[in-house]
Order: structure tokens, then sequence, then C-alpha cells
């Protein structure tokens, strides 16, 4: 066990430096008003004087803030004047996160957030911001006693998993993270005023290399550029955020997985560092996500299924796309078995197929429908009728691997389910981790004789969907993951 | 491939009769913006019959069809090791879970339950989407099946996630 402290401690006095810069920038529109009105009264006080409420309420801040670590509970209280004490108890602790943004590390500090089983976002998270960074090792062991972590992280300990590749970088360019932080900037010049400006300016410039080299070729280089611009943005981000990704398993005293457990850690960001690291007795799956291009390029990226950490966004990340292979590999040996993944999943059948065939064709119909009405007015474009054809075909390839795509399987204790085309996910669950079964059916399903089969977890997004199971298998399928369902009265009765 | 029994009970006789009151009230608004409607500007007229007669059919529909419906595909039954519902109309949806990963377990009676001596139980595990829910019960069988829960559950054991 670790030291007991049982009063209660302030963060890191080194907070007084970064509480008053947030609280500026947090409160830069009042600031600019204050300008405005100081200058506009020509008294130079009202300025000062927000300045300086907006500086005091960020000393304060730290004043007011305390956390106490003792045998059965972590707390803190913050607040100045509407007081705020969250208490956590320390079995109920799932994970550990830390995040420490550019003036943190500067500052050598780190923020700590616990994560439980209850969903809590926003003011009631519990999170220490900011600790010493060399205080988190300990401070991480101590929270986390009970999986017990190794407390001597000074030096990394563990099985190494997974490393960021510089080839994980191809995958970069599929995202929309390039394009989002240039209309991020865009956004910026326009706030600050300077956009109007820049505008005239890129207007004139581009008009004046029409005029040299003729529209087409200055639009396309204007598209080319901004393409190159995004992409280039997008692999440099990429590379701040992921380079030197490390993933280990880490157990106490180096003792086999089989016997302990351990912890998952994964640490990354050049600039922003960010660490989690996972309970691994929480551990009941993960789900391997090949958006569409990213699939194209043979990459896919893992999310965690675990309790107390949530299903979506990057709490739950253990792998950002990369290659197919590593996240096969990882997955594979995060489940400590290939056998679950090796065998082909078992198809939905025809009526599983027939129904997205007639989900992806239904918009060409009305469209066609309404192209063959407006006929009969006056005839549509020809361009139209092939920009028709065009969607058609992209609705049927869709409806192709959509239905290619479905599949699930039960057995060795897990239940894999795939589904899904732009964004084809395979949900591999842990049968003793899902606590009821949902088996829905509308009203066409039951025409068609399938049924979308919906397993319950306490982890992760909490449930999981095989779509469109045929209707008679679907029992046979919670009873083949699930003992207490084929034990159950209702089973063969 | 196993055959899968469905379960016993159905909910209380009155079911039908809160479910179709419950539509009733939900209806008072639409309908009294309409009339309203016809008071302010009584033309077109063709518009307001079709209106009406469309709003009609869907009152028909939502008190007359949907709550005999409802009573028709409504099944729960608990087991010692599971509680097992089937629900819906259109839609229908069938949602066992085990009891031995039982949270907690709720009653709660609105005020038309209370005037016709319903309950609903919602039986609660650690999964946001597993909560199974008997609605419409009669008061005594309510108390119960909650009493039983309970007894077989012995809660709080672990914490069954």
């Amino acid at each position: 066990m670790s030291r007991h402290v049982s009063e209660w401690q302030r963060l890191s006095p080194r907070m007084l430096a970064v509480h008053p810069v947030h609280e500026v920038v947090r409160q830069l529109p009042v600031l600019v008003g204050s300008l405005v009105l100081g200058s506009a009264t020509g008294n130079g006080a009202w300025p000062l004087a927000a300045l300086g409420v907006t500086v005091g309420v960020g000393l304060s801040r730290w004043f007011f803030t305390t956390y106490r670590i003792d045998d059965e509970n972590v707390a803190l209280r913050t607040g100045m004047l509407r007081r705020r004490s969250i208490s956590v108890p320390r079995n109920r602790i799932r994970s550990v996160q830390t995040d420490s943004r550019l003036l943190h590390r500067v500052l050598g500090l780190t923020v700590l957030k616990v994560g439980t089983g209850h969903e809590s976002r926003g003011r009631s998270a519990f999170a220490l911001d900011a600790v010493p960074a060399a205080q988190v090792p300990r401070l991480r062991a101590a929270l986390l006693a009970e999986s017990a972590v190794p407390e001597t992280t000074d030096r990394p300990t563990g099985r190494v998993l997974a490393a960021w590749h510089p080839s994980w970088l191809w995958y970069a360019p599929l995202s929309f993270s390039g394009l989002l932080m240039i209309g991020a900037a865009v956004g910026v010049a326009y706030q600050s005023g300077l956009g109007v400006t820049i505008q005239q300016r890129v207007a004139q410039a581009g008009t004046e290399a029409a005029h040299r080299t003729g529209v087409v070729v200055a639009v396309s280089v204007g598209v080319f550029g901004f393409l190159a611009l995004s992409v280039l943005l997008a692999v440099l981000w990429s590379w701040l955020t992921y380079g030197n990704l490390v993933l280990r398993r880490q157990t106490e005293r180096g003792l086999p997985e089989r016997l302990c457990h351990g912890v998952l850690h994964l640490r990354y960001g050049l600039v922003r560092v960010r660490e989690f690291t996972f309970d691994m007795r929480r551990f009941r799956g993960a789900t391997l996500r090949e958006p569409l291009l990213v699939r194209a390029l043979r990459g896919a990226r893992l999310d965690a299924v675990m309790t107390g950490v949530h299903g979506e966004g990057e709490s739950s990340v253990l792998l950002p796309p990369c290659p197919a292979r590593t996240c096969r590999t990882l997955l594979a040996d995060l489940i400590d078995d290939m056998a679950v993944l090796k065998p082909p999943l078992r198809s939905h059948g025809a009526a599983a197929t027939r129904r997205r065939w007639t989900r992806a064709l239904a918009v060409p119909a009305v469209s066609a429908g309404v192209l063959a009405s407006a006929n009969l007015v006056a005839a549509p474009p020809v361009w139209a009728w092939a920009g028709w054809a065009a969607v058609t075909a992209a609705c049927a390839l869709l409806a192709v691997d959509r239905a290619r795509s479905l599949g699930h399987r039960v057995g060795d204790g897990w239940l894999v389910a795939r589904a899904g085309s732009l964004e084809r996910r395979l949900d591999c669950i842990a049968c003793a981790g899902i606590i009821g079964w949902t088996v829905r059916q509308s009203l066409l399903q039951r025409r068609a004789g399938v049924a979308t089969l919906i397993a319950a977890t306490a982890a992760g997004r909490k449930r999981y969907h095989v779509i469109d199971v045929p209707a008679d298998l679907a029992w046979s399928v919670a009873a083949a993951a699930s003992p207490w369902v084929a034990d159950s009265v209702w089973a063969g009765r | 491939m196993i055959a899968f029994a469905e379960p016993a009970n159905p909910p209380s006789r009155r079911a039908p009769l809160l479910w179709a009151v419950s539509a009733l009230l939900s209806w008072i608004l639409p309908v009294a913006a309409q009339i309203w409607w016809v008071l302010v500007h009584p033309r077109p007229g063709w518009l307001h019959v079709t209106v009406a007669a469309v709003t009609v059919a869907l009152m028909a529909v939502h008190i007359g069809v949907v709550p005999l419906w409802r009573y028709r595909v409504h099944r729960w039954e608990i087991s010692d090791q599971a509680a097992f519902t089937r629900t819906g109309w259109l839609v229908q949806q069938h949602r066992i879970a085990p009891i031995s990963r039982v949270q907690t377990v709720d009653t709660y009676r609105g005020p038309l339950d209370r005037l016709f001596n319903l309950a609903n139980v919602t039986v609660m595990t650690a999964s946001s989407a597993g909560a199974v829910r008997i609605v419409a019960l009669d008061s005594d069988v309510a108390e119960h099946v909650v009493a039983q829960l309970t007894d077989i559950a012995a809660l709080g054991a672990s914490d069954a996630t």
C-alpha cells in the first residue's frame, strides 16, 4: 500500500501562475469591453480594475481548491462562491488520465483525472488541476492501488504492446483535422478584424494571377495549394499528437499476466502530453473501427471497451489510425486469444442483405420518381440524369459493402459483431461482461424475419448492436454468449 | 438453434384503459389549438375539414387501437435467474436481464397510475441499456414482484459490473 495522506492538501503553488492566465483568456470579451469603455470615457481605471478582478479570481482558485486522499475516498473541494465537494470511493476508480498542455509542461505541472464507473462530465468530473509532474507516478499508484500499479514509473516498465511508427502518418491526411485547422484560423482572423484586409489582398492577388495565367490555372493552383496546406497541417497535427505513442502492459513486480491483470498504460503527445492508465480487470473488449478511407489504405483504429471509461472520444482511444495489422495484433494480444479473431464471421443471410439494398436504394428510387415526374412538365437537363446515375452507383456499392460487412460470431467467451461501411466497426465484447439482452423487431423486420440483437454491458458504449440477425437465430446467439440465458426457464420450454 | 418461450404474464387488465386515457390527454392541446384556429380563421373551410379528419383518424388509432395492440404484446415474467419482458407495438422488443446483476429495483406510480391503482417496476443493472421495465402492473402484483426481486437478488453483494 502507499503512504496514507489524510490531511487536506493544496495543488501545486505554481498554479498561481497558470490560473490568472487561463482566467484572462476566459474573460477576454469582458476585458476587451472594459478597454472600449475605458477609452470611451477617457478613464484608464476601468480596464485596470477589470484586469485586477480577473487576475484576483484566478489567484483565488488556488486558495479555494483542496484535495485529500485517504484510505477509502479521494475528495476534492473547489469553488469560491459556489463550493463544490466531490468524493470518490477509491475502490470505484477504474482509470487515471493525465494531461499536460504547453503552459502546464513549461511549469512542470500535470492535470490528473480520475475515471469511475459513473458517467461524469464537466464539473462533476474529478480532476486535480494541477499537481507537480514528479508526484504523478506516486499519485497514480496510490489511486489505482487496488489494481497494483508498480510505483516506480520513473523508468517505464512493462511489456510494450504498440509503439508509434512514421508509417502512421499516411493515415493523417484522411481526417478532417487539416481543414478544421484552416477553418479555425480563418475564423480567428475574421474575429480579430484582420479577415477583411486578408480577403481583399487574396481577392486582388487572385484576380491578378487569373489575368496573367488564365482562370483555370489560377483556380486549380489555388485549390491545389489549399489541399496541400490542409494535408500538411493534418500530418503535422497527427505527428505532434501521436508521435512517441507507447502502449504498455504493466503488472505488479513483473508478475505474469495470467496471475496479475495489471494495467494498460498509454502515453502520447510531443507538445501536449497525455497519459491514460486503465485497470485491466475492467477490460471488457475492444472496438476495431475502419472508416472507409482509412480502410482503403489498409488502416484501422482501436478503442477500448472498459467499465468506467467513456465509450466514445479520446478517453477510450487505444490506437489512432494506423496499419490494420498493428490493430489486429494488439486486439489479439489484449483478448489473449488469437482464435477469437481468426474464423470467418457468420453472415446474416439473404433477408439482411435485401434490407441493406432496399435502404441504400431508397434515395435513388425517390429521386428517379421526382426526375421522371419533372420530365412530364419539362425535360430535366442531361446532367441531372448523369448525376442520378452516379448517386445510384455509389448507393449500390454502399449496399454491397454494408451487406458484406455484416456478420457476427460467438465463441470462446467473446461476442464479435461487425457492421457498417462508411464507419465500419468490429466490436469484440467479453461475454462475461454482458448483463442484459434486447431483441428488437420493427414491423418491417418482423416481415423480413430478422431482428436486431443488443448486448447491454456496463462498459464502453453500454449497448452493442448485432444488426439484422435471422429472427430464429437471435436467442441462440444470446444463449451461446450468456449461460444465464441458455439455462433460463424460457429456453426450450 | 434454440426455442425461446415468451414471458407468461400480461399486465393489469386496466392497462389498456390507462394507456387510452393518457393518449386522450395528450390530444387535448392539439385539438384545442385546432378549435382556436377555426374560431380565429374560419376560412378556407376545406382545409379545416381535412385537418380535422386527419386528427380524428390519428386519435382513433392512438386511443382506440394502440392500447389494445400494446396489451396484446406486453408480457413479463420473473424467474429465479432472470427478469424477462416483451414490450412495444409497432417496434416490439424482448429484454432479459440476470437477477444476479441487478443493482436497484424502482417502483414508480404517476398520477394516472394511482387513479387506476397501477404501478411500474424498473429493474436496473449497471448498464444503461439493460434496464428492464415492467409497466402497468396491479399495485399488489407490483409489490409482490419487488419483494420477490429483492429477495432473490441479495442486492449489494458485489458491484455487478
